[in-house]
């Protein structure tokens, strides 16, 4: 035993030789796409195959050297790297790092191409490579038919390239690149069959609803380089020093590292708590600047939320969730890589890697598992209604996206990570499988089209069956005990001032367990059991190749084994054990705890589910199941041929119109826009500026010219009166002022 | 001491003169021989350009590179060049584009053929010589000068308005720059006692500097404290808002900032590719040069007077130019729109006075010329295949295009300023730099609101070209990119990468000239804390003795050694 833990705890490669290496997991990649990009069309089929999965796959070794190297404990020293911001003895254990440099300066700005690897991004290096190479190796055989293939895997690979920047970013600049670069990615593979226009009309929708969320994370960056600026100035040796910093090691991080890098901005979170003494806390008002006037406190929370609004646009959460649904319009590998798996769970990592400056404020807190809540419920209801596979599943990712946001507003950190490992897989899992029904059926995509598929697709029926099971929260699945840390982590954490919010939140979550199971079980009744629907596009289906099935049996199985991270097996320092992922991530969310300590923001539970909290999930998610089994098995079936009453026919279509809110935004926002556009454009700059000021001045101009030429006459005669005139009046003029 | 210490920047404005004087002996009818001696001309002074950009050494002093020898000495003239980070910087843009220019009208000139190129000669000579004056009335005959060519460019081989869009982009800029001649000569006047006035840059700075210094005390001092003031304070009390206001009308006029912006989307429209990329790329930007240069050093209180209207114009500028932009069906008007919108960004940068904001301005400058240069060159081949304009003309050309429809989205990427391209370097500066100015955080809110309605419509407009089904038979058959337009976008391409990931040389070299910008600027402010002097004093060479002058061809020693 020792023996194996000895084997897990020694890099092949140490920490520091690997270091430098960490920007090879992005070029990898982002080489496959130039070369699949550029020179794909001549390399043929094959190679670009092989060029794009073999990317991916030296990533995926790549990022498990780097995984391995930050659990590295050879000779008893764990691995750690300094820590910039930090006193010298600080260092940041179970992680690596490597600065390449400066990417841009000016002024006392700064950023570097600075990477860092911890536990956390570690875990989802593994995701993005790992999945992304199943899924590489999955297209290779679903998009044997198209020809744009060289350009689809040029995307994917760029994609990949993109999501790994954003992970291993050790600051915000950084991160941002990745957080746009897949936000562009994912517009040119959304808009992959381009031709057809609502397809690259979907791209646009994501790529602009996406913009809106970076502006408000551009702000949010902004304000936060301005509170940096603000407590730099205004901190005091006390509160350095309840950071384990000090001013001279701080400062000089800032001029090395930049504002905006994420262990630098922990230090400040650790600062700026009431309870650490010093000069500078959430209630000091910041006294020279462009926020002066305003409590660092609420700069923090006006930061956090904008950082909401931007979350929301790439985790495509309430208000900006639209484009998600959309965005099924692409190729179904894309799916299950980018809007499933990866790229919408952005949000949830930033506010993760940000956890210490959230548990700052308990409004911004309450407000994203509010947020959450809502949106979660909404999605669910919405794909009640839904028959095209795809959307449903893609409604089912902004529903498990709400609840990881439900378990990021309310503290729970890791369960929300867990949940975001766990989704990954059973959520590819499913899309992938959606993929090979549709690949085996002719495209088809409305699942009331489909039906009796499990004697014709095992494979496919098998890992869906399973991946069901798993989303839906049925023991011993891992999406069950990820899930269920969530809402146990919900209703025992409370936010100071704002205890309702717990219980608010966990009620929610007990409704969308049981939604969730109802829509995920109606999927697959209706797909894989019953008879095959008499309106199906092709009369048998076939199974897919190994190609796509072996990524199928894979995801299926990880899904089912990842629950391990759930089990309390790892021992708590203050006695009793903890389940493995809240251990493993303790490193990375170490600081955020002490922040809520200090803060008294949030009280953080620590305690394990008891059976009973178990018992609950399971028998609620089992009434959701059991309903839509008793609904589409028994019910429907006998009530075909009878009158819709109206009343369910009217809820139906309001959930199959997803409650009008694309109309409602089209309305309200879009159409205003264009409108304004147009008004301005015809009545400010065409008619007010251009024909009225430019075009009136030379006008007024010319009139003015032809009205003088006309006392140009030439006519000796006039001119000879007109001086006389003048004469004559000068004399009387001059006569009256001698007069008087 | 060679002869190109002392002469590089006369090498670099004149070559195209040069050049010019070549192509103007050769036969009307030699049509290849014409555009090839202009393009190898074009290509040698990108030489000496990138050369003259290399030579200059970011630690060194502020002006370099410096040529000074008498000129209408009664005027209190001299013939004065120099570089400094900026000048350099948009040097090198200006030798960039030339090359590119020239080849991107291979085919899209058809007639009057060696004219074209003798302006187009002409005209660069025109905007370097304007970059690169370091005396005040130098500056003004150049930026005049600039006129001329442009509107030939626009009059002769623009599209079927022609005359129309090239009369009033001529008569706009003619009103502002004749007001900001009137305002030349009383700076002139007032800035020292007869014999010892000079249009020197320099020493007119110099001059003002006290005066400027003790106004702003009063200024930003108790109520009613100014009415004491005397000499060149009271005169620059009364007289400098006015002489700020000229300045300002003529470049605003130039950049184009709102609402005076209405020549520039006519202009564009009109203009054949060349006339539209130079004029994006370069000739925009001798208005936030010169706001840079000239309008707020020179008027530092005037300026932050009026910084807090010129900056709401700014916004204006930025978010009206965009909401323009999804109100066209004119692909060239449209990107026109976004030039006001993107030098909104630039000025707002400049407005911002802080060493982020300045320097986003400054690389903005660049990127503009880059991005919008390369869109107007693309669409230039398009337009060359199709002869229309509308987007609704066009649809679905990916298909038959698929290189083109790549390089346009790139550029586009590009223009919207995804990070990782040139783009976003510049307009995150620039609204970080917003955001830390002592303007309110509304302005920097408000600016970034463009970063969506920019995606919005450059999507929109590629949406509409380049993607659905191909809708108009004409468009079935369209051939793709040749060699030839692929090398002219090439290098665009490769800068857009190049400067979004190793921004830092370019940075490093516009980073002095920026401190030194925001230094002058904030002598107006409130509280500023006081620069160094050598921080806002213009260092600048002396004119050499009248003997050394009376021989100017020879290049004596002392005429470059600064002294």
């Amino acid at each position: 035993m020792d023996g194996i833990v000895e084997f897990f705890r020694t890099a092949p490669i140490p920490p520091e030789v690997f270091a430098p290496s960490l920007g090879l997991i992005i070029l990898l990649p982002l080489l496959g796409a130039f070369v699949c990009g550029v020179f794909g069309k001549w390399l043929g089929r094959a190679n670009v195959h092989l060029v794009a999965c073999s990317a991916i796959a030296g990533a995926f070794v790549l990022s498990l050297m780097a995984f391995w190297a930050t659990s590295d404990a050879a000779g008893g020293r764990v691995v750690s790297m300094p820590n910039a911001f930090g006193l010298e003895r600080d260092v940041v254990r179970y992680a690596i790092s490597y600065d390449y440099g400066t990417w841009f300066a000016a002024g006392d700005f700064r950023v570097n191409f600075g990477l860092l690897v911890d536990h956390l991004s570690g875990i989802l290096l593994l995701v993005i490579t790992g999945i992304g190479f199943l899924i590489h190796l999955y297209s290779t055989s679903y998009m044997e038919h198209d020809d744009g293939y060289w350009r689809f895997f040029a995307y994917l690979n760029l994609f990949v390239a993109a999501m790994l920047t954003l992970v291993m970013a050790d600051n915000l600049v950084l991160l941002f690149v990745g957080w746009e670069g897949v936000g562009m990615a994912s517009y040119l593979l959304i808009g992959f069959w381009y031709t057809d226009s609502a397809k690259a009309w979907a791209g646009r929708k994501a790529f602009v609803t996406n913009r809106i969320g970076d502006f408000a994370f551009l702000i949010a960056t902004f304000l936060l380089i301005l509170t940096v600026n603000a407590f730099s100035q205004q901190a005091d040796p006390r509160d350095y020093n309840s950071a384990g910093s000090s001013r001279a090691r701080y400062t000089q991080g800032l001029l090395e590292k930049g504002p905006v890098t994420f262990k630098g901005l922990e230090k400040m979170a650790l600062a700026l708590p009431e309870g650490t003494g010093g000069a500078v806390s959430l209630a000091t008002p910041i006294e020279a600047g462009p926020l002066a006037g305003y409590t660092f406190g609420g700069v923090m929370t006006a930061t956090m939320l904008l950082f909401l609004l931007g979350a929301a646009g790439k985790s495509a959460q309430l208000p900006l969730y639209v484009w998600l649904p959309d965005a099924m319009a692409g190729p179904t590998p894309v799916s299950a890589l980018i809007h499933a798996a990866t790229m919408v769970t952005a949000g949830v990592y930033l506010f993760c890697r940000m956890s210490s400056l959230l548990v700052l404020s308990p409004t911004a807190m309450a407000t994203i598992a509010v947020v959450g809540a809502l949106t979660s419920l909404l999605a669910a209801l919405i794909a009640f209604a839904q028959d095209d596979i795809k959307k449903v599943l893609a409604y089912s990712t902004v529903s498990q996206l709400g609840i990881m946001f439900m378990g990021v507003g309310m503290g729970v950190f890791w369960a929300a990570a867990l949940h975001l490992l766990t989704h990954a897989c059973f959520k590819a899992c499913l899309f992938l499988g959606a993929g090979s029904v549709m690949h085996g059926n002719g495209d088809e995509t409305d699942i009331k089209k489909l039906g009796g598929l499990y004697k014709e697709m095992k494979w496919t029926h098998a890992t869906f069956l399973v991946s069901t099971l798993a989303i839906t929260g049925i023991i011993p699945l891992s999406g069950f005990f990820s899930k269920d840390a969530i809402f146990h982590g919900v209703h025992h954490n409370h936010l100071h001032d704002l205890h309702w919010v717990s219980g608010f939140v966990y009620a929610m979550g007990l409704l969308i367990t049981a939604c969730t199971a109802f829509y995920m079980s109606r999927v697959y009744l209706l797909t894989f059991t019953g008879k095959r629907s008499p309106e199906a596009k092709v009369a048998h289906a076939h199974e897919s190749s190994w190609f796509m099935t072996l990524p199928l049996v894979v995801l299926a199985f990880l899904s089912v084994v990842t629950l391990v991270y759930a089990l309390p097996l790892m021992p708590r320092s203050g006695g009793g054990m903890q389940p493995v992922f809240e251990n493993f991530l303790s490193p990375v969310l170490r600081p955020a705890e002490a922040v809520a300590r200090a803060a008294q923001t949030v009280a953080l539970d620590h305690s394990t589910p008891a059976f009973v909290d178990y018992l609950i999930a399971w028998l609620v998610a089992l009434s959701g199941g059991a309903t839509a089994a008793f609904l589409y098995l028994k019910f429907f079936p006998a009530q075909v041929g009878k009158p819709v009453p109206a009343f369910a026919r009217a809820v139906r279509r309001t959930a199959h119109n997803k409650f009008y809110v694309d109309e409602l935004y089209e309305f309200i926002l879009i159409r205003p826009v264009k409108f304004v556009a147009f008004i301005l454009f015809r009545v400010v700059d065409a008619l007010v500026i251009d024909t009225v000021l430019v075009r009136g001045t030379a006008y007024v101009t010319e009139k003015v010219g032809l009205g003088l030429r006309r006392l140009q006459t030439g006519d000796a005669q006039a001119y000879a009166a007109i001086m006389a005139l003048a004469i004559l009046g000068g004399a009387v003029y001059a006569l009256l002022q001698v007069l008087s | 001491m060679s002869f190109f210490d002392t002469h590089l920047l006369n090498v670099v404005i004149y070559l195209p003169l040069v050049f010019a004087a070549l192509v103007l002996m050769l036969p009307s009818t030699e049509h290849g021989q014409v555009r090839a001696i202009t393009f190898v001309g074009m290509l040698l002074d990108l030489a000496f350009g990138v050369w003259a950009y290399f030579r200059f050494e970011p630690s060194g002093a502020e002006f370099q590179m410096e040529y000074r020898v008498p000129w209408f000495q009664q005027f209190g003239m001299s013939y004065h060049l120099g570089l400094d980070g900026l000048a350099a910087s948009l040097l090198l843009l200006t030798v960039f584009l030339g090359p590119l220019v020239v080849l991107a009208s291979t085919t899209y000139i058809s007639h009057r053929i060696k004219e074209f190129h003798l302006a187009l000669l002409v005209l660069q000579t025109t905007m370097l010589g304007a970059l690169a004056s370091m005396d005040v009335l130098l500056f003004y005959i150049f930026f005049e000068a600039m006129l001329i060519p442009m509107y030939l460019l626009v009059g002769v081989w623009g599209a079927e308005d022609r005359r129309m869009a090239a009369v009033k982009f001529f008569l706009y800029t003619l009103v502002g720059s004749l007001l900001m001649l009137v305002a030349i000569v009383a700076v002139y006047f007032v800035s020292g006692a007869p014999g010892v006035r000079s249009f020197d840059y320099g020493t007119l700075y110099n001059n003002l500097l006290a005066a400027n210094q003790q106004l702003a005390a009063c200024t930003n001092g108790p109520e009613g404290a100014c009415a004491s003031l005397t000499g060149l304070a009271a005169t620059l009390h009364t007289y400098g808002p006015w002489m700020f206001a000229a300045f300002a009308l003529a470049f605003a006029i130039k950049v184009p900032m709102w609402p005076v912006h209405t020549w520039l989307p006519d202009a564009h429209v009109q203009a054949p590719v060349a006339g539209s990329m130079i004029l994006a790329g370069v000739m925009l930007k001798m208005g936030t040069y010169g706001f840079w240069r000239f309008a707020i050093p020179l008027f530092p209180v005037a300026a932050q007077a009026a910084r807090p209207f010129l900056a709401v114009l700014a916004v204006i500028g930025i978010v009206y130019g965009a909401l323009m932009c999804l109100a066209q069906r004119d692909i060239k008007k449209l990107i026109a729109y976004s030039s006001v919108s993107h030098l909104g960004y630039c000025m707002l940068g400049l407005l911002a006075v802080t060493s982020e904001g300045a320097t986003g301005s400054a690389y903005q400058m660049l990127n503009h010329g880059i991005s919008t240069g390369a869109l107007f060159l693309l669409f230039g081949f398009l337009y060359e295949r199709r002869h229309t304009r509308l987007m609704s003309d066009y649809g679905g050309i990916a298909k038959v295009m698929p290189v083109f429809t790549a390089a346009f989205v790139i550029i586009t990427f590009s223009s919207v300023a995804v990070p990782g391209t040139n783009g976003f370097i510049g307009e995150f500066l620039v609204l970080m730099g917003t955001f830390k100015s002592t303007l309110p955080l509304g302005f920097g809110a408000f600016a970034t609101l463009g970063v969506i309605l920019g995606a919005a419509y450059m999507l929109w407009m590629v949406q509409k070209v380049f993607f659905g089904g191909i809708t108009h038979r004409e468009n079935q058959h369209l051939r793709d990119m040749n060699l030839r337009e692929m090398l002219t976008t090439a290098p665009f391409i490769v800068l857009v990468a190049v400067m979004g990931l190793m921004p830092q040389p370019f940075l490093e070299r516009i980073a002095p000239s920026t401190e030194r910008y925001v230094a002058r600027a904030s002598v107006g402010a409130p509280g500023a804390t006081q620069a160094k002097d050598d921080q806002l004093r213009v260092e600048v060479m002396s004119l050499p003795s009248t003997a050394a002058a009376a021989r100017p061809s020879v290049p004596a020693a002392p005429l470059a050694v600064r002294e």
